[in-house]
Parts: structure tokens; C-alpha cells; sequence
């Protein structure tokens, strides 16, 4: 039976090519800019959370601290549900630094007292937004000199600002992304109605006589719904296709400019999978789409009969 | 089988059907006679359940029909085969394919399509048209298409609205030779036509309407005009 609507389908298909193939295209333009935006959206994610999870927030202790106060020091911070990633670096550890920093000029190591070298707390915190807070508790301590911290975007002076930067970065990102999709989605949906629409008037007389042999509404809609599945399966799948022939052509790139930044997942299973799980989710939302459209257009020509 | 009680029908001022009543057994072959517009076609709407009457009650199978569901209406519909009037055969599938259609909404399994498809496209003599379009055969061969259409899926009932409308006698004489198998098969058989010679030679039960009325209710001798004039 099955054989008798994928025919019926297929026909409607092939009767006017040029409806079928605007409503493909407009699906295949949507999805191509969604699984753009979606990987987008992945790699401004993945650079947030890269530079909320590297050590910000450098604290430089005084020359003249005891052991016993910058013992007490990392303990209380350690306890800081707030903060992760504690490294302690001690002065003679600030010295090695300098002079593999230094390597290929040994005489500006020989150079410099060791004891110039403050002994420091790196840390970061869990979430950005704390950021400000803890730098100022520490600041406040008597044994902290100095607090640095290593982020920097554009001319942000504070860490606050550098975190609020990339926020909206990221939200600008999510809501044009959001937006562009949304309204892509909405013509596609609109035009797979139309064209579903278009069909159905088209097959009226065919309507009336399978209504008059007996079929069920079921059985009427069935060919008009696989015949809109078909759009958006291949709406989704040539969009998906393009954009990822370009992000293919453009990955190299992509991961020499951000460097150690992992805004494309690294290893070629995890790109895959991040491309598969954004076609699932493309095929699922194109699934919706026609069955909504197929669905209004079919209840839209049932109203009109009546 | 069916029943007609009181049956009216109405368009506007228009009458189509007026005060009907009249009752059809099981296996039983019927014709039903009269001029254009004399409400024919309203009983055949009337009965696939198209319309509702303005008054009056059509009972099929012991059921009334005139309070059946939209929603069920499709099995009503399934267990009539009928014959329309304009053919109603989809142009742009073949034959095969038409006579296909009441298997796929009676969800016959498709395994036995060919055997069925086989049976009626011989019955009706239509074998060797099986790929062909409609738009490829004659009127003749486009109303035989139209019965095995109604017929592959065996229905209690076979309605035939003016089967043998516009064919030539010979034509219209081998029609009605595939219904008389088709009742001798003990399936009732209702046809509305306008060969009154033909339905003479048949010699069966004739319903005379006019005007929306059924104004006789006979069984023909079997002879027709010319033989009862010898």
C-alpha cells in the first residue's frame, strides 16, 4: 500500500518541478545558515569557556610574608568554593620561568636578583561573574602585593570588563543566530504550506474520488505528508551537505588562526559527531516543519470543501 | 438490504427526491428508471451518504445511514462499489493502477493484488489494458475499467449510475452482461439507465422515478419492445 502513496508522492513531485524546487530551496538555505549558526554558536561557546577555565587571576605575595601566612592563604583559597584550578609559585619556580622564558639569552638571567621575584597564588574561578568580587577579597589581604590577571580583549582594563566582552559576544551570537533561524524557518514553513496548499487544490478532483471510494482522511493525507517529508528531508540534507563541504574547506584555517583554542572539536570522531548530532536535530526540526505545514494546508483545503 | 422510507430531498425550491420509498433485498438486481433530473443520481448521492435528506430515513444493512458519522463514513462508502456516471477515474494513473486504489483503502495485502487484479480485469474483459491510460481506451472500455474498479474488492453492493450511458447497443449489451454475472455471483446489483430495450431484454425488477417520485415499481418479462411486437 505503501508502494501505491510513495507513487502518488513521487507523481506530485514530478507534475510541477519548479513548486518542488523552491520549496527545497528555501529549506536547503535555511538549514545550511542553521548548521553555520550552530557551529558558531559550538565555537563562541567553546572560546568562552576556554578563557573562563584558564588561570585569570594571578595574586603576587609579598617579599616579606612567613610561610605560616602564605600557608593560611592557600588554605583559605583553596576553601573557596568559588575558586579551581589553585597553582602556588614559588620564587624560586618564578626564576625558572624567567630563565626558560630567557633561554636564548642567558645574560638577562644572570642579570636579575632571585630575590626579586614575588612568589604568587594562580588561580581561576568557576564562574566569571565572580571574578571581580574575589579580586578584591584578595587584594585585601595583607600578605598579597599585587593581583594581575591574564585575559585580555581590546582595551577592557578590568577583568570584569574583558568577561562582560565576551558575554555579549556570545549573546549576540546566540540571538542573531536564533533570530536568522527562526526567521528562515518561518519562510520555509510558509512556502511548504503554500506549495502543499497549491497541491492539494491541484489533486481536488483525485481527492473527491478516493473520498467517494471509501478512504479514509488518513489515507488521503498520507501521499500530500510524504510529499512534504521529501522537501525537508532533502531541504535538510543538501543545507546540511553545503555547509559542510564549507566548513570542511574552512576548519584549517579556522584552527591555525585560534591556535590552542578548541572552538572546532579537535579529534576527527568528535567533529563527526558534533556535525551528526547538528543534522539529527536539523532532520527532527525539518520533520516538524512539514508535518505542521502538510498538516495546516491539508485542514486549510478541508475548510475550503466545506 | 436497502431501504428507502419517506425519503425527500431538497435543493433550495428544487425537489429532487419526494416522499421515496422502496426496498431492495439481499442478491436482488434492480434498475432504476426515469428522465435527466428525475433524481437518480440523487439516490446513489443519498446512499454513499454525500448528502443527508431533508426528511426521511435510508437504512443499509439494517443500519440508518442518514444519522452515520462524517468520520464514518468511509466505511459506508466501503462496502458499496460504485459505478459513476463521469467514470471518476484518475487520468494520469493507468488502469491497473485505478482498479488498484479500493485495495489500498480496504488495506488488502498487496500480495493478493495481481490474483484480484487478474479476476476483474478478465471478467470485464479488459486484460490486455491493464498499462494503459485512460485517456488510451474507448468509452466502452473506460466504463468497464470503472466496474472493475467497484468490483475488486467484492462489496455487498454494486450501484451503477447510467453504466451504459452514451455507448452503442452492442457496447452497452456486453455492460450489462458483466452486472448479470456479477448478481448471478449473488452480489445485489442496483443500475440506473436509460436503455429501456436493454433493461426489457433483462427482464428484471425496474423502479420508475419522475419528478422525484417513484411512480412504478415493476418486473419486466424478459422481452423487449421489438419481441413483443412480433
Amino acid at each position: 500500500m505503501i508502494r501505491l502513496h510513495l507513487t502518488t508522492a513521487l507523481r506530485n513531485l514530478r507534475r510541477s518541478p519548479f513548486q518542488a524546487l523552491a520549496a527545497i530551496s528555501v529549506l536547503t538555505i535555511t538549514f545550511f545558515v542553521a548548521t553555520i549558526l550552530s557551529l558558531i554558536i559550538y565555537s563562541s561557546n567553546q572560546l568562552l569557556n576556554y578563557f573562563a577555565t584558564r588561570p585569570q587571576i594571578i595574586a603576587f605575595i609579598k617579599s616579606d610574608a612567613t610561610e605560616e601566612e602564605i600557608k593560611s592563604f592557600r588554605e583559605k583559597i583553596e576553601n573557596d568554593k568559588r575558586i579551581k584550578n589553585l597553582d602556588y609559585v614559588t620564587k624560586e619556580e618564578a626564576l625558572e620561568i624567567y630563565k626558560n622564558a630567557t633561554s636564548d639569552n642567558p645574560l638577562l638571567a644572570e642579570l636579575v636578583d632571585p630575590s626579586i621575584f614575588p612568589a604568587s597564588l594562580e588561580f581561576s574561578v568557576t564562574d566569571l561573574e565572580f571574578a571581580d568580587e574575589i579580586i578584591k577579597e584578595v587584594k585585601s589581604e595583607k600578605i598579597v602585593e599585587t593581583v594581575g590577571f591574564t585575559a585580555s580583549i581590546g582595551k577592557e582594563e578590568s577583568l570584569g570588563g574583558v568577561v562582560e566582552k565576551l558575554r555579549s559576544i556570545t549573546t549576540y551570537i546566540r540571538v542573531g543566530g536564533v533570530i536568522s533561524v527562526a526567521v528562515l524557518g518561518l519562510t520555509s514553513f510558509l512556502v511548504l504550506t503554500v506549495v502543499i496548499g497549491m497541491r492539494i487544490a491541484a489533486r481536488k478532483e483525485e481527492i473527491e474520488i478516493l473520498s467517494l471510494l471509501g478512504a479514509t482522511p488518513g489515507f488521503i493525507r498520507l501521499p500530500v505528508m510524504i510529499e512534504a517529508f521529501s522537501y525537508s528531508f532533502l531541504g535538510v540534507l543538501v543545507g546540511w551537505v553545503a555547509a559542510f563541504i564549507l566548513i570542511l574547506y574552512l576548519t584549517p584555517s579556522i584552527v591555525n588562526y585560534f591556535g590552542d583554542i578548541p572552538v572546532v572539536p579537535r579529534e576527527t570522531g568528535n567533529f563527526f559527531a558534533l556535525l551528526g548530532i547538528i543534522l539529527l536535530l536539523e532532520m527532527v526540526s525539518g520533520f516538524i516543519i512539514s508535518f505542521v505545514g502538510g498538516f495546516l494546508a491539508i485542514a486549510r483545503a478541508h475548510r475550503a470543501r466545506r | 438490504m436497502v431501504e428507502f422510507i419517506k425519503v425527500s430531498k431538497s435543493f433550495g425550491a428544487i425537489k429532487a427526491l419526494d416522499d421515496v420509498s422502496f426496498k431492495v433485498e439481499d442478491g436482488e438486481f434492480v434498475f432504476i428508471v426515469g428522465p435527466t433530473g428525475s433524481g437518480k443520481t440523487t439516490l446513489l448521492r443519498l446512499l454513499l451518504g454525500e448528502f443527508r435528506p431533508s426528511s426521511g430515513t435510508i437504512m443499509f444493512n439494517n443500519q440508518d445511514i442518514t444519522k452515520i458519522k462524517t468520520r464514518d463514513l468511509p466505511k459506508l462508502r466501503k462496502k458499496i462499489g460504485v459505478v459513476f456516471q463521469d467514470f471518476k477515474l484518475l487520468s494520469e494513473r493507468t488502469i491497473r493502477e485505478n482498479v488498484e486504489i479500493p485495495l489500498a483503502i480496504h488495506s488488502v495485502e498487496t500480495n493478493k493484488w495481481e490474483e484480484r487484479l487478474k479476476t476483474v480485469l478478465e471478467l470485464v474483459g479488459l486484460s490486455d489494458r491493464a498499462d494503459l491510460f485512460p485517456s488510451q481506451l474507448s468509452g466502452g472500455e473506460i466504463q468497464r475499467a470503472a466496474i472493475a474498479r467497484a468490483l475488486i474488492v467484492n462489496p455487498d453492493l454494486i450501484f451503477a449510475d447510467e453504466p451504459t450511458g452514451n455507448l452503442d447497443w452492442e457496447t452497452a449489451e456486453g455492460i450489462m452482461t458483466i452486472f448479470r454475472k456479477i448478481n448471478e455471483q449473488g452480489k445485489t446489483v442496483i443500475i440506473s439507465s436509460h436503455h429501456k430495450d436493454l433493461i426489457a431484454k433483462i427482464g428484471k425488477r425496474v423502479l420508475t422515478l419522475k419528478e422525484g417520485k417513484i411512480i412504478s415499481d415493476t418486473k419486466m418479462t424478459g422481452k423487449t419492445r421489438k419481441e413483443k411486437q412480433k
